[in-house]
């Protein structure tokens, strides 16, 4: 009694290898990652379960764990939370918990805000994107030293045309795909790139790996805060706005699968002048000008 | 400098600030969010905008060179429609939609007839043309793209992807595909649709549209993507030098303030190129669009918010001379950041001068 186990790791998730502080946030994680329902996103509890109702429901086999990593797919483990990871992985993930990235900080926009020439100055705001701003952590993120800007110009590519045949695609990186990518990019006349920019722009590469820093894999669930002070504003990272909102019982109740016709005319909506053309040879294109008013005096929307 | 709109000159000259006051405002705009906007190809000599929307309908307009919009006609899918085109003759509409097809209206005609067909909404839609055929490619929340001739129930052909489609661009023999992985596929079209090449993301988050850019020969060379962490990778396809040529920025993020000093960080919405300088222009969630020098790596621009409310899409117009922006909710606060009164508005702007790349001192 009184001597417990010493807690080296922090709870996680086994199929992304993402660490949590709780347990409670990695079950839901989990949840809403890895037995989430990609075709009614219904939220399980482990991948047999995942697997098991979108058979029922959907009539859809599931393989493969969603967002799990190589190797770690597999569907038929039952894994809760930390319970049910094999032993094996529980020692490797202790092992590499060695090195961590750290944690990104961002500042508002990276590339330079060039001097408007003829146009009067911008907003403040927006032109400081070298300054930090209240950044605690500013420092952290521009690791890289300036990137010279020299290689900028051996961009120029072979001549070589394209040749368009699937057994070259994989083999031949350097060919340019369109003939044009020979001539070299514009990049080739910028001889004179502002360090500053470059600096930036080297930072904003560098820092890719550092952006997520738990996930080794690049995937993620809820969107994490990128540093202390930022949040993205967007609900998750594996469904899209438009996915989301066609959900939506709004759009959805309209979604049901219709016979190909032509669009049913609804009346009393409010669009005064978006009249239909009467059918049949309305000339839209040719003279535009001279809609005739019969086109558009027909029936409204 | 003589306006396009014959307007006077001050339209230009105090439009600089990124007050959207100057900005026109299109005529009688969808009732619901803007999903994808496109101005009518270089075939025409007028200038058209269509603009496809969350309330089923594709609305065009006719810009007129005072800067008038005329609205002039509109069809309507049976639920959402999540992106547009055009045919290359500017003949032809082209849209797709959350009821899992895809439409073609034609504009004289005014038939609007189902084109193809997903088992799932639809997420993107390009028009292909190619000395040797033309198509119509979709790509689908179904994991699948396909290539449509228009006239047949099946399509020419079919791939299989990984994942959701999420973004898509298509330009000359370029198509460049982005799925819910963040995995990034590049397609030669000139032998048929074929997979040319794929591309590690540089970007950390979810991929949320995708633009191709060209060199100064107007072929294309690479292609910008935009994240919802409030980023954009320049990428080129075949550089031999990804480290160097390659990059990301920031973008749509605000700028933190006292006492919090918390940074919010924005969806990037959309990417356009501007067809006669090569420069860009990105709008995100934070209701701001900004343009950039993807070449000198510079900001020309960035917009104060416009209507406290995200903007969910932009084109620049064929010629180069205008840039439209949609102003409406993007549901990126879900639904607390739903709120009815705010409108649904298209803004166009005088943008030539103001995308051209600055000179070398």
């Amino acid at each position: 009694m009184g001597r417990k186990k010493k807690k080296q790791t922090k709870p996680w998730c086994w199929y992304c290898n993402r660490e949590f502080d709780d347990e409670k946030i990695l079950l839901q994680h989990q949840k809403a990652k890895h037995f989430k329902c990609h075709l009614c996103h219904k939220k399980l509890y482990t991948g047999p379960g995942l697997q098991i109702h979108s058979i029922q429901v959907h009539k859809e086999n599931i393989d493969k764990v969603p967002n799990a990593i190589k190797g770690r797919e597999n569907i038929e483990i039952e894994i809760y939370g930390m319970e049910g990871i094999p032993e094996e992985d529980l020692r490797s993930h202790e092992k590499r918990l060695a090195g961590k990235d750290k944690d990104e900080t961002d500042n508002t926009d990276t590339m330079k805000v060039s001097t408007p020439l003829s146009l009067p100055p911008m907003p403040p705001i927006s032109m400081m994107p070298m300054t930090f701003p209240g950044m605690p952590f500013g420092m952290t993120s521009m690791p890289l030293p300036m990137m010279p800007p020299v290689p900028m110009m051996t961009t120029v590519r072979p001549p070589i045309p394209m040749i368009p045949s699937a057994t070259l695609l994989q083999s031949a990186p350097t060919k340019p795909l369109f003939p044009s990518g020979a001539t070299g990019t514009s990049h080739d006349t910028n001889s004179t790139p502002n360090l500053t920019t470059m600096a930036s722009a080297a930072a904003a590469i560098s820092n890719l790996s550092t952006t997520t820093s738990n996930s080794l894999f690049g995937n993620k669930g809820k969107i994490e805060p990128v540093a202390g002070t930022a949040k993205i504003i967007h609900p998750d990272d594996d469904i899209s706005l438009e996915e989301f909102r066609a959900s939506l019982p709004k759009y959805k109740q309209i979604m049901i699968p219709q016979q190909m016709q032509m669009p049913p005319i609804p009346s009393g909506l409010s669009m005064a002048n978006f009249m239909r053309p009467t059918m049949g040879g309305l000339p839209f294109m040719v003279q535009p000008a001279g809609f005739p008013p019969m086109g558009f005096n027909g029936q409204r929307f | 400098m003589t306006t396009l709109f014959g307007l006077s000159n001050n339209t230009t000259a105090t439009n600089t600030l990124g007050s959207n006051q100057k900005d026109l405002e299109v005529v009688q705009p969808p009732d619901d969010a803007i999903s994808c906007m496109k101005f009518s190809p270089i075939a025409l000599p007028q200038t058209y905008l269509i603009a496809s929307s969350w309330a089923n309908d594709i609305r065009c307009w006719e810009i007129q060179s005072n800067g008038q919009t005329v609205a002039k006609a509109i069809q309507k899918h049976d639920a959402p429609i999540l992106s547009c085109c055009w045919s290359d003759d500017g003949s032809k509409v082209f849209t797709a939609s959350c009821d899992k097809t895809a439409k073609m209206w034609d504009l004289q005609a005014n038939t609007f007839v189902q084109i193809a067909a997903h088992d799932q909404p639809i997420r993107t839609i390009h028009y292909i043309q190619r000395p040797s055929y033309t198509c119509v490619m979709t790509g689908s929340w179904d994991r699948t793209v396909k290539f449509w001739d228009t006239r047949q129930a099946t399509p020419l052909k079919q791939l299989t992807l990984n994942e959701r489609v999420y973004a898509a661009d298509v330009c000359g023999p370029m198509a460049v595909i982005t799925t819910a992985d963040r995995a990034i596929q590049v397609y030669s079209l000139d032998q048929g649709p074929t997979e040319y090449k794929k591309i590690e993301s540089l970007l950390k988050y979810q991929h949320r549209c995708v633009s191709i850019f060209t060199d100064k020969s107007k072929n294309p060379n690479g292609f910008a993507v935009g994240s919802i962490e409030g980023r954009v990778a320049i990428m080129y396809v075949d550089t031999t030098n990804p480290s160097v040529d390659n990059f990301t920025f920031k973008c749509h993020r605000s700028t933190p303030q006292p006492p919090t000093n918390t940074q919010d960080i924005f969806a990037v919405n959309d990417i356009a190129f501007h067809p006669v300088h090569g420069t860009l222009s990105t709008v995100g969630s934070d209701g701001r669009y900004s343009f950039w020098d993807k070449d000198d790596r510079t900001k020309l621009k960035t917009s104060d918010v416009i209507n406290d409310q995200a903007i969910t899409c932009c084109t620049f117009d064929s010629r180069g001379q205008l840039f439209a922006y949609a102003s409406s909710y993007d549901w990126h606060k879900g639904h607390e950041g739903n709120v009815q009164t705010k409108k649904n508005a298209i803004y166009f702007r005088q943008c030539f001068e103001e995308m051209k790349p600055k000179q070398k001192k």
